[in-house]
C-alpha cells in the first residue's frame, strides 16, 4: 500500500544513513576482524583493521584451551532458560488473576507488582547478595536466576492483551467444566503465543547478557556464565587482546545469528504499531 | 488504556481465593526479592552491620555522615551525575536524527534496520572488551584513525568520557527500533497535507512528527536516565572506578564497599542515595513533561 514508484532507487539520505551505520558498527567489525590477528599483527604500527588472514584460528583453540567455554556456555543457557521461564509462568498466571477475578487486595497488589518496576535491581543487589547468600544458593542455577523472577513489564503487557480476550471464550469454557489452570494453558496461553515469544526473547536476552549479578554470585570458575567467564580470560594488566577478542567473536556468534535469523520477527512485532502512544 | 480496576468477568460465586493463590507466586518473589531488600537496604543504611550483614545496632545518621565525608562519594556522584546528564541528550539526537533517516518505509528499509540494531545483539561485556582494544593507546585503531595520542582508559580526563561512549553506544539499537516505530506511527494523511501546504521538512519535523512521538520520547528519556544513573557494567570491566577515582559511579562504589570491603551500611546509604536521586530525576520529567507530551 505504501509502496509507490518514488520510493524506489538510492537517495542522499540512504547514503548518509549507511555511513552512519558503518560507524555505528566499526567497534563490532573491528572486534571480529582482531579475533583473527597473530600477536605480531597486533604490535605492528600502524595498527591495521583486516587481519592478514581470517584462516588464522591459532586464538580460537587458546580461548578453549585457557577456559572451559562449552560450560559457560551451559551455564549461561540453563540461567536464562530457568529465570525466563519462571518469570514468563509467574507473570502470566499474575496476568490472569487480575484481569478475570475480582479480590480483596486486587488493586493494591496489583500496584506492588507494577511497584516493583521503580526499585532498580542494580541498587538491590548487595542485599540480595545476602539473601541468596543466607539461603546457601550460591554457585548454583537458582541462586543466580531467583532475582529475576519478577517480571512486572511482562506482566503487565500480558494483562493488556488478556483484557482484549474475548470474555464468552473463558464463561463458556468454565461452564464446560474447565479449571483455571486448564483453561489458562490450553487456550488462553496458544492464543497470545506472539506475545509470549517476544517477551521471551526479551528476557532471555537480557539474562543472557546479564554481568553484575552473575558477577557477585559465582566463586567457582565451572559455574560461571559466558559473560562473566568472557572477561576474565585474561588478567586486567594482561596484554593477549587476540585471545580476547577470539572469546568475544565466540560469544558473539550464538546472538549475533538468532537475532539475524529472528529479525524480521522482531521488526515485524516493532513495526506493528507505534509501542507507546 | 483501559482503567486499572475493569473486573471484566466479575462472577459473584467465584472464590477470590483461588485469584490470590494465583498472584502468590509472583508476590512472594516480588517481596522476597524487590521489597524486603529495598527495605532492608534503607534500615542497614541506619544501622550498625557486622561483616557477615548482621544487623547489631542503630547508628542513626552517622552512616550518612561518614559517607558524606568521603572524597570518593562525591567524585562517584560527580561522575554519574555526568553520565546521566550527557547521555540523555546525547542519546535522543543521535537515535531520533537515525530513526528519522530511516523513517519512511522502503526497499532499503530492512538492511537499514537490521544493522542499526545489531548492536543489541552483543553484550555489555563483549562491547566492554572490544572497546578495551579500540580505544588502546598502542595497538588500538582509534588515536590512529584520529590521529590522536590519548590513553582514554588511563588518563583522567578522558576515561569518563570513554566509558559515556560505550554507554551511548550500547543504548543506540534499541531507542533506534523505538523511536523508528514511533515515526511509523505518524498518520500519512498528517504529513500529505501538510506537504500540500507548503511545508517544509523542518517544520513538519517540529510541528507534527515531534510533538507526536513525544509519549516515545519521554519513555527513551526515562529508560536512559535511569540506566546511566546505575552504570556499573563498562567500570567494573574496564577501569575498576580509576584512574583516581575518574570512573567511579555510584553503584560501583556501592559493590565495592559491600561486596569489596563488606562495609554493607555503607553500600546501603550509596544505594539509597542512588534510588532516591533516580526517583527525584524521574519525577522531575514527568513533571516538566506535563501538557507538552501530546498522547493522541
Amino acid at each position: 500500500m505504501r509502496t509507490s514508484p518514488k520510493r524506489a532507487g538510492i537517495r542522499p539520505g540512504d547514503i548518509v544513513a549507511l555511513a552512519l551505520a558503518a560507524v555505528v558498527l566499526f567497534p563490532v567489525f573491528y572486534g571480529l576482524c582482531g579475533a583473527f590477528k597473530s600477536p605480531a599483527e597486533f604490535a605492528a604500527w600502524p595498527p591495521a583493521v583486516l587481519p592478514r588472514s581470517f584462516g588464522y584460528t591459532e586464538n580460537f583453540r587458546r580461548v578453549f584451551e585457557q577456559a572451559p567455554m562449552m560450560r559457560y556456555f551451559a551455564n549461561s543457557l540453563a540461567v536464562a532458560m530457568l529465570s525466563t521461564s519462571v518469570r514468563l509462568l509467574l507473570a502470566v498466571l499474575a496476568a490472569y488473576a487480575f484481569v478475570f477475578y475480582d479480590f480483596p487486595g486486587h488493586k493494591l497488589l496489583f500496584f506492588l507488582m507494577l511497584g516493583t518496576m521503580m526499585l532498580p535491581a542494580d541498587t538491590l543487589v548487595i542485599t540480595n547478595y545476602q539473601t541468596v547468600t543466607r539461603m546457601g544458593l550460591l554457585d548454583t542455577y537458582l541462586g543466580m536466576s531467583i532475582v529475576s523472577f519478577v517480571g512486572a513489564s511482562q506482566m503487565f503487557m500480558l494483562r493488556q492483551t488478556f483484557l482484549t480476550s474475548p470474555k464468552a471464550m473463558r464463561e463458556a469454557a468454565l461452564i464446560d467444566g474447565c479449571g483455571d489452570l486448564h483453561f489458562i494453558f490450553s487456550i488462553l496461553v496458544p492464543a497470545v503465543y506472539p506475545l509470549l515469544l517476544m517477551l521471551f526473547l526479551q528476557s532471555f536476552l537480557a539474562q543472557w547478557n546479564a554481568y553484575l549479578w552473575p558477577l557477585l554470585v559465582t566463586n567457582r570458575v565451572e559455574m560461571r556464565t559466558v559473560q562473566v567467564g568472557l572477561t576474565m580470560l585474561t588478567t586486567f594488566e594482561s596484554t593477549n587482546y587476540e585471545t580476547i577478542l577470539a572469546g568475544v567473536a565466540i560469544v558473539m556468534a550464538p546472538t549475533a545469528l538468532l537475532f539475524i535469523v529472528l529479525r524480521g520477527f522482531a521488526t515485524r512485532a516493532m513495526n506493528d504499531g507505534p509501542l507507546l502512544s | 488504556m483501559q482503567a486499572v480496576s475493569l473486573h471484566p468477568s466479575r462472577k459473584p460465586g467465584e472464590n477470590p481465593w483461588k485469584a490470590l493463590l494465583l498472584v502468590l507466586p509472583m508476590l512472594l518473589f516480588a517481596a522476597g526479592f524487590v521489597y524486603y531488600p529495598f527495605v532492608k537496604t534503607i534500615i542497614q543504611s541506619f544501622g550498625l552491620v557486622n561483616f557477615r550483614g548482621e544487623l547489631t545496632g542503630f547508628a542513626g545518621l552517622d552512616n550518612y555522615r561518614y559517607l558524606f565525608s568521603r572524597r570518593e562519594f562525591f567524585a562517584a556522584l560527580k561522575n554519574t551525575l555526568t553520565l546521566a546528564l550527557c547521555n540523555v541528550p546525547i542519546t535522543v539526537v543521535l537515535t531520533v536524527g537515525l530513526a528519522w533517516l530511516c523513517r519512511e518505509k522502503r526497499w532499503i528499509s530492512p538492511l537499514l534496520e537490521t544493522l542499526f540494531a545489531l548492536p543489541m545483539a552483543v553484550s555489555m561485556s563483549s562491547v566492554a572488551l572490544i572497546y578495551r582494544v579500540l580505544l588502546n593507546p598502542t595497538v588500538g585503531y582509534l588515536n590512529y584513525a584520529l590521529g590522536l595520542s590519548v590513553g582514554w582508559l588511563t588518563d583522567r580526563n578522558y576515561a569518563l568520557a570513554a566509558i559515556l561512549m560505550m554507554t551511548v553506544w550500547m543504548g543506540i539499537a534499541f531507542n533506534f527500533l523505538l523511536f523508528l516505530s514511533a515515526f511509523r506511527g505518524v498518520p500519512q494523511d498528517l504529513l500529505d497535507s501538510a506537504a500540500l501546504e507548503g511545508a517544509g521538512t523542518w517544520q513538519v519535523f517540529w510541528k507534527i512528527q515531534l510533538p507526536l512521538i513525544s509519549p516515545t520520547l519521554l519513555y527513551v528519556v526515562c529508560t536512559n536516565m535511569i540506566q546511566a544513573m546505575m552504570t556499573n557494567g563498562p567500570v567494573l570491566i574496564l577501569t575498576q572506578g580509576g584512574p583516581a577515582r575518574s570512573t567511579t559511579t555510584l553503584i560501583y562504589l556501592m559493590y565495592t564497599s559491600g561486596y569489596g570491603s563488606s562495609n554493607y551500611s555503607l553500600a546501603a546509604c550509596v544505594s539509597v542515595i542512588a534510588f532516591l536521586l533516580t526517583l527525584v530525576f524521574t519525577l522531575l520529567i514527568f513533571t516538566t513533561e506535563k501538557g507538552r507530551v501530546n498522547y493522541q
